[in-house]
């Protein structure tokens, strides 16, 4: 087992830096995504991995070999492609070993190795069907067979579950990882989707414009996001901003206008320490704010705040409300555990208290930019923006 | 309830129209197959059943010579033209290649000329350079207008070629000529049968071109059945068109597969 | 960049025959009927002489009348093949799948078919004691054979039995891809059949009838064998008029080439229009 080194590999297109001096690390056997926007670069990198595109510039190692240089068709990697590419000219046995045909493997080796593999993914009844005889799921499962039947050190999946619908997804992605589990292999795995790649995946990196945001565990990047385009591209968050006006051992105080000359105050924990009179930004996640109609008691270690709710929003698993203090609104996901003060439903119009921890929210030392969205995340924020009319300073 | 009437009196005019289209398609092939038989001098009425026609076909010296010419140059030329029109077809895939367009301007060029240009052209040309008429002109000629329908017909395959299937065999380690050869030949095949088959229905039908670059001593069967309906002695050529024509009948019903991409190339 | 300029390469290298094939036999050739209508003809050949008897004929109306029977044909025929070829596609298009393949068989056979022995055939339908003249006396349409063999009439049934096929089918590819749920929807907002099929269907299919145009019109212009075998000597049409001067002895060469210009000439003119026409209609919207 081998671990992949991508040492400054940048690409152009006409100009258009679509990987711009990205250094990774990725280590044996990991399941790893790359995850981002259309366009953000991710694709392209993965391409390069394949040796479907060739770096403008940097070194792509596995182990100690440099393969930058080499031919798809020699290197160790493989790859599950979008639309599964499978031959259509070709039945389902014949697809899988294609790549042991090219190799002249011996024919008796062939065939125990396919039906091994068939019977990984579970096709082998399906064996002479040919691709446009079966359905996308299956589509999926040949694809997968016909890679890893060449020992790959490396298996690249391109957005491998886009073409499938959502019930259907949600149960290849389990079975991915049964795979992953059972081959041991690393994967590589390319995603817009945030959800796939945070339940998929050991570890994450968030690519926008070309380069890499952030990398690390899922929960790590959606508890702790470094940068306001991480925050907003995992998840959905509240941004507010402030001026820091003290700090303690623990936490920082941040006093936050409301737009009509009169603040709030909120405490927050840090894991760096902002200057004092500087601005800054908290990311607080809709599902840690709690909403009630009765000022609740208040711990020390909690932020209170006051709003009045402007539009509700029922979901199913749970509600949002987006809640108004001042020119800030607040997205709250509120899940339908009636446990709290008492059982009535909140109203349009009500005035509520919103409370967190202190240790919920999460500091990011980046302010919203002027136009208040994050380059790459346009699209995403106009979906929330059409859903509940936020406006404001978090955005 | 008008609206509706007025509905089934177009269906019923576009039934007419078509009636009347097959009609006038057929009726003239069918009184020729029908007088293949018809044991008569002059196709006046009908005096009796005879195969007599076929059997002078089969002595008939010329015709034979006359058919093995237009096979042997439809063969040829389909083969050169379909080849030629696969490679060209294949580095046109380029489309950033420059001088593209132009290319491509030449190769529509002979498919909006009238043949009898490309014929007399053909005719000055081996008259110029003092070349002989004969096989070898024909064969050229033959190639030269047949060649555009292969490059058209193979690229309108190549078009919803997906580019991904190479990806993928290079990823399963196929080298650059196994891919092509096990992947990408096997799937633009339709394609490159539908060139060659209409390159060789091109060749035997064509009379014009062949008329102008063809000397003394090689006829094609289309030359010389114009020859002979020009003398006058025709009776043979009846039995002749009935047996091209049921021969084309078995190519069209046969052949679903090719029928299909020819639609398509339009 | 390395792996894209050895592919060019390549890319040239496949295409490169075809190039210098279709540069030697198509292109040259013209620029020789261009020489050759400067020379002086001669019995079996030409002298190499210049020569401006050819283009002052062309130009001076000796050769007007078989230009304007050539132009009249391919007129006529495009349009009666517009004519007949729009319901038969239109009904092809909206037949069913299983029906819709048995029809497209029955309009590719003809069209698969040996053209000179379709012509043929029609000799023998037309001719003075041909089927045609015996079926109409027998049913008592007329008394006296028609004579319609080497007739203009003639020329016109057989060109657009000929080239009929030639407008059906990229008229029928176009027609099978329209969305008929569009006139479903213009009868929905109140517009009738007629209304809609002015208005949706024949707009959209408009492509359709440039490419059949071009299929039939250009090739029409210089047809040498259906008026030689249908037609009728006295009016001669231009392909034939080249071919004579071509084959027939004394040869006339440069008359030939001078000829075979003024076509080549007269094709252009027209796929000029067309091209404008064609994209007019696009700037409008239409197409």
């Amino acid at each position: 087992m081998e671990e992949i080194r991508i040492v400054n590999v940048s690409k152009d297109f006409d100009g258009f830096m679509a990987v711009d001096g990205v250094n990774l690390t990725i280590k044996p056997g990991e399941l790893f995504s790359f995850l981002g926007p259309s366009g953000c670069g991710k694709t392209t990198l993965l391409r390069m991995i394949a040796g479907f595109e060739t770096p403008l510039n940097g070194k792509i190692f596995i182990g100690d070999q440099d393969i930058v240089e080499l031919p798809p068709y020699k290197r160790p990697v493989n790859t599950i492609f979008q639309n599964y590419s499978l031959f259509p000219h070709m039945t389902v046995w014949d697809n899988v070993a294609f790549g042991l045909k090219v190799r002249k493997t011996p024919l008796p080796e062939i065939k125990e190795r396919v039906s091994e593999m068939l019977n990984l993914v579970k096709m082998d009844d399906q064996h002479s069907k040919y691709p446009d005889q079966i359905s996308g799921g299956q589509k999926q499962r040949v694809a997968i067979a016909r890679a890893l039947i060449n020992n790959p050190k490396v298996l690249l999946l391109d957005e491998p579950l886009a073409a499938l619908d959502l019930k259907l997804r949600q149960h290849m992605l389990i079975e991915l990882m049964n795979i992953h589990d059972a081959v041991g292999i690393t994967f590589i795995y390319v995603t817009h989707d945030q959800s796939e790649a945070m339940s998929i995946s050991d570890r994450v990196a968030v690519m926008n414009r070309g380069k890499i945001v952030q990398e690390g565990p899922p929960d790590d990047i959606y508890e702790r996001p470094s940068s306001i385009f991480s925050a907003y591209f995992i998840g959905e968050t509240n941004l507010i901003t402030g001026e820091v006006i003290g700090i303690e051992d623990e936490y920082v105080q941040l006093k936050c206008p409301m737009g009509n000359g009169e603040f709030f105050e909120i405490d927050s924990t840090f894991h760096f320490r902002p200057e004092i009179g500087s601005q800054i930004t908290v990311s607080l996640r809709p599902e840690k704010i709690a909403i009630s109609r009765h000022k609740p008691k208040v711990a020390d270690d909690m932020n209170v705040v006051k709003g009045v709710i402007e539009d509700i929003l029922y979901l199913g698993s749970h509600t949002q409300y987006i809640v108004t203090v001042g020119k800030n609104n607040f997205r709250v996901f509120d899940q339908h555990k009636r446990v709290y003060f008492d059982d009535t439903a909140l109203d349009w119009e009500e005035e509520v208290w919103l409370f967190w921890h202190d240790t919920d929210s999460w500091l990011i030392d980046e302010l919203p930019p002027e136009d208040r969205m994050p380059a790459e995340g346009k699209s995403h924020l106009s979906k929330i923006k059409k859903q509940s009319s936020v406006s404001g300073e978090q955005i | 309830m008008k609206r509706f009437s007025r509905a089934k009196f177009f269906k019923g005019m576009n039934l007419t129209v078509f009636t009347f289209a097959m009609l006038f398609l057929y009726i003239p092939i069918l009184i020729l197959v029908i007088y293949s038989f018809n044991d008569a001098r002059i196709v006046t009425s009908w005096k009796g059943f005879t195969l007599k026609y076929y059997g002078q076909l089969f002595r008939n010296v010329a015709i034979r010579q006359a058919f093995l010419n237009t096979m042997l140059i439809a063969v040829l030329s389909t083969v050169i033209s379909t080849l030629l029109g696969l490679l060209t077809a294949l580095g046109l895939e380029n489309k950033k290649l420059k001088g593209r367009k132009g290319f491509m301007g030449l190769l529509y060029a002979p498919l909006v000329m009238p043949d009898i240009l490309m014929g007399v052209s053909l005719a000055l040309l081996f008259n110029f350079l003092r070349v002989n008429t004969g096989m070898w002109t024909v064969l050229i000629a033959h190639v030269t207008f047949c060649v555009s329908y292969t490059v058209i017909v193979i690229q309108s395959r190549l078009e919803g070629f997906d580019n991904s299937l190479i990806e993928a065999a290079m990823d399963l380690g196929a080298k650059p000529s196994t891919t092509f050869f096990k992947v990408k030949l096997p799937l633009i095949m339709p394609g490159v049968i539908a060139a060659a088959l209409l390159s060789f229905t091109l060749s035997i039908d064509d009379f014009i071109i062949t008329f102008f670059t063809s000397g003394r001593g090689f006829d094609t069967l289309p030359i010389y059945v114009e020859g002979t309906i020009r003398r006058g002695t025709i009776t043979t050529i009846n039995a002749l068109s009935t047996l091209v024509i049921g021969l084309t009948l078995l190519l069209v019903v046969f052949t679903k597969r090719i029928r299909k991409s020819l639609i398509s190339s339009f | 960049m390395k792996n894209s300029v050895k592919s060019n390469k390549l890319d040239y290298l496949l295409a490169a025959p075809t190039l210098i094939w279709l540069t030697i036999f198509f292109l040259v050739p013209y620029l020789i009927v261009l020489i050759y209508g400067f020379l002086t003809p001669d019995i079996f050949d030409v002298k190499f002489e210049f020569n401006l008897d050819a283009y002052r004929q062309l130009l001076d109306g000796t050769y007007f009348r078989p230009f304007l029977l050539s132009v009249r044909l391919a007129i006529t025929t495009t349009l009666l093949c517009i004519l007949i070829a729009y319901p038969v596609a239109y009904l092809i298009a909206r037949a069913s799948d299983k029906v819709k393949n048995t029809l497209l068989i029955l309009i590719i056979i003809p069209f698969w078919t040996n053209l000179i022995i379709r012509i043929f055939s029609w000799r023998i339908f037309l001719s003075y004691n041909g089927v045609m003249n015996n079926i109409l006396m027998r049913i008592g349409l007329i008394s006296q054979p028609l004579e319609i063999m080497r007739t203009d009439l003639a020329v016109i049934m057989v060109m657009v039995y000929v080239y009929l096929p030639y407008m059906i089918l990229p008229l029928y590819s176009v027609l099978e891809k329209l969305d008929f749920t569009l006139l479903q929807a213009a009868m929905d907002l109140g517009a009738t059949e007629v209304k809609a099929f002015f208005k949706i269907t024949l707009p959209l299919s408009l492509e359709g009838i440039f490419a059949g145009v071009l299929l039939v019109f250009i090739p029409s212009l210089g047809t040498y064998l259906i008026p030689q075998l249908v037609g009728d000597q006295r009016s001669l049409y231009v392909g034939q008029v080249i071919t004579y001067k071509i084959k027939n002895i004394p040869r006339n060469w440069p008359m030939a080439s001078a000829l075979s210009f003024g076509l080549l000439v007269l094709v252009a003119f027209f796929l000029l229009l067309g091209y404008i026409l064609l994209r007019k209609s696009k700037v409008r919207g239409v197409v």
